[in-house]
């Protein structure tokens, strides 16, 4: 298994640690060891049932929620191992915030979209400094000023790019440690893709970003490092090759990552 | 025409009959215009099978309108006439009273005297009385509403030669008096005011329990209950409970809610004053029991319905199961929990069987006044009313019909305008 070449010491953002997923008796994915930088961006890469999404989810237990889902290994964070008995799920998630393929806004408008986090969170402040996280948020997320004269209206009236970018807002509003992003751009336009990516770079000063794609245009672009996965032989996700983007698209170590860049499957 | 396929660069197949196509221009046109005709068969059926259920729903509802409007005979004991030489309508209490002293016996007014005494009583009691008891006007012969129109000239004559002192007069079985008068022996005079408020009663105090207790159960199966054999066998069972005849829901209603709690639904130990457990309450809680299990399915199914992408955004900022059921599941899903409990409320308001199980009595002159009183329902008054011999109760059956319907479709569409309200929030 081929873990973290060229990737600076010190301390990571997460790190998986012989981790292994199972949906029922399917084995997903097979010994993932990732480390991740902290105030990077990451992209996970790879064709289609490779078990890129399934590594995603585990980071923040979203695949708690899948039916006869089961993980084994650990997935370490700031320490802690996010699967060992005494964390608790919610916890983990309200701080690694997720953003989702399809954009998800709620049926609320754009406002109590974003103050729905912090407020199920138990947020405390006065009406201002509600006005003032919600303002701080859609700035974030590079969304302000599209949107500042109809806070009130209907998130689901904005546009597939607008709406994810709301999606990335409400996630900043709980201030989270690291973002993670399942293809956030898939369902979105050249112009909006672009505007998502210029976003990434600018919130990778203040957060870890880990990004699934299936575009490897935008993963060579937009990200600082690279997880190659490919599934082998019983069909079970396993992580062929990591390391800084550039290296990785350029002098890759590993043959499969080779034909994959270069299109010859996947 | 035989067809063969060339296997391009690949090895050759081995040479096999592959059938034929139509390929002339007109064998084509053929072939399509059989396929069209065949469609066209089908879609007569079906419109047939549509043509088939509106008739029958028509005849059903010209029937009860039939039933209701009409023709009817009067004849009297005593001419109105006779009694004063101004009408009745114009004459004060005083001398109303006089005129039913003097029409009456002695034993007959010291009764109503005793039960309330005349004085007390207004003018519109009193000129009641005196055409209950001497003038005795009364309904001797009815006519639906398609004779009465149609056959104006056969019914004047049947009239004059069966009923030599009757009077042919239009009359609406429903009526505001019919609403709001109470039971009666006499079909003319009967209201169904305590069975219309007996079914209000009822179906408030159904709603009251069967809708949250549904969408609590419904909730718990689909967000919080695992996958294991003992909740898979619950929710069949649910399934099941569905489909089981109403009657058999009267018959545990009685064993438990009537005979087994009677202290509860009687009310005693509540501190009111209750007679036996045949009370509202029984009731509703029979046909809460009788439609939770529609409640409870469609409530899953609008639950289900709610797509996953919204709970996880919820999930993904840190919500509990308890804050993405409530902020987002339910309201997401109430449209459709209300559609099914509107279809729960109309089965509630209809069942009759399990009301007579559990004890609705059919005669009953004082209103319902509350959860422990003892009551009628209107279709139990109707199913009543139909199995009389005189003619006239079954007129006024086809109007209490016409109200039990008119209660529905207001009922639904005070449901269906609080669903559509829940819809344009979301």
């Amino acid at each position: 298994m081929t873990v973290a070449q060229g990737v600076s010491n010190g301390t990571y953002a997460i790190e998986t640690r012989d981790l292994s997923v199972y949906y029922g008796s399917f084995r997903a994915v097979k010994n993932v060891n990732l480390r991740l930088e902290p105030r990077k961006i990451t992209a996970l890469i790879g064709p289609s049932g490779c078990g890129k999404s399934t590594v995603l989810r585990t980071l923040n237990r979203m695949n708690d929620l899948v039916p006869g889902a089961r993980v084994e290994g650990e997935v370490l964070f700031q320490g802690k191992n996010l699967y060992a008995r005494d964390v608790d799920a919610v916890e983990v998630r309200r701080r690694i915030g997720m953003v989702f393929q399809k954009p998800n806004p709620f049926p609320k408008s754009i406002y109590d979209n974003i103050a729905f986090g912090p407020r199920i969170n138990g947020w405390k402040g006065s009406k201002a400094d509600m006005d003032n996280l919600v303002e701080a948020s859609l700035r974030g997320a590079a969304l302000w000023d599209e949107v500042k004269d109809k806070l009130h209206e209907s998130g689901l009236a904005l546009s597939g790019g607008q709406q994810q970018r709301l999606c990335i807002a409400r996630a900043l509003a709980t201030q989270p440690e690291i973002i993670l992003m399942d293809e956030p751009c898939s369902a979105l336009d050249p112009i909006s893709t672009l505007k998502v990516e210029e976003l990434m770079f600018e919130l990778r000063r203040n957060y870890t970003i880990i990004i699934v794609t299936h575009n490897m245009q935008q993963a060579a672009r937009a990200s600082d490092y690279t997880a190659f996965f490919l599934m082998d032989s019983d069909r079970a996700g396993q992580l062929i090759e990591y390391g800084p983007t550039q290296q990785l698209f350029t002098k890759p170590s590993d043959k499969r990552t080779e034909d994959y860049i270069s299109g010859r499957f996947g | 025409m035989s067809v063969s396929l060339s296997a391009g660069t690949e090895a050759p197949a081995p040479e096999r009959a592959l059938g034929s196509l139509p390929s002339t221009d007109a064998e084509i046109r053929r072939n399509i215009a059989a396929r069209r005709a065949r469609g066209a068969v089908w879609r007569w059926l079906f419109a047939g099978a549509l043509a088939f259920g509106i008739l029958a729903l028509a005849t059903l509802l010209c029937t009860v309108v039939d039933g209701a409007f009409g023709l009817a005979v009067y004849e009297h004991s005593v001419d109105p006439r006779e009694l004063s030489d101004r009408s009745l309508e114009e004459l004060s209490q005083p001398e109303l009273v006089e005129i039913f002293r003097a029409n009456v016996s002695a034993g007959l007014f010291r009764r109503y005297d005793r039960e309330r005494p005349l004085a007390e009583r207004s003018a519109e009691d009193v000129r009641e009385l005196i055409y209950e008891r001497v003038v005795e006007r009364r309904v001797v012969a009815s006519y639906g509403l398609g004779e009465s129109l149609l056959r104006r000239a056969a019914v004047e004559r049947e009239t004059a030669e069966r009923h030599p002192g009757g009077v042919l007069e239009w009359r609406s079985w429903v009526s505001l008096d019919f609403l709001t008068r109470p039971m009666s022996s006499v079909p003319e005079r009967a209201g169904i005011r305590t069975a219309l408020l007996g079914s209000v009663w009822m179906i408030a105090l159904t709603m009251l329990i069967a809708f949250p207790v549904g969408v609590a159960a419904a909730i718990y199966l689909e967000e919080f209950a695992g996958r294991s054999w003992w909740n898979r066998l619950i929710e069949t069972n649910i399934n099941n409970l569905a489909g089981v005849p109403s009657i058999i829901y009267g018959m545990l209603g009685l064993a438990i809610f009537v005979r087994a709690l009677e202290p509860l639904t009687s009310g005693r130990a509540l501190g009111a004053e209750g007679v036996n457990g045949r009370t509202i309450l029984s009731a509703a809680l029979t046909m809460a029991l009788l439609i939770l299990p529609l409640i409870i399915i469609s409530a899953r199914e609008a639950i289900r319905a709610v797509p996953s992408s919204l709970r996880e955004a919820s999930y993904g900022l840190g919500a509990t199961r308890w804050q993405t059921v409530w902020h987002h599941v339910l309201p997401s899903a109430l449209p459709g929990i209300l559609t099914g409990t509107i279809l729960g409320m109309s089965r509630a308001a209809g069942e009759t069987a399990p009301l007579i199980v559990v004890g609705a009595s059919t005669f009953i002159v004082s209103d319902p006044s509350g959860p422990f009183s003892s009551f009628t329902a209107l279709p139990v008054q109707i199913y009543n009313w139909t199995s009389q011999p005189q003619e006239t109760f079954r007129d006024i059956a086809a109007a209490a019909i016409l109200v039990l319907l008119a209660l529905l479709l207001s009922l639904n569409a005070a449901a269906v305008l609080l669903r559509n309200r829940f819809r344009r929030m979301y």
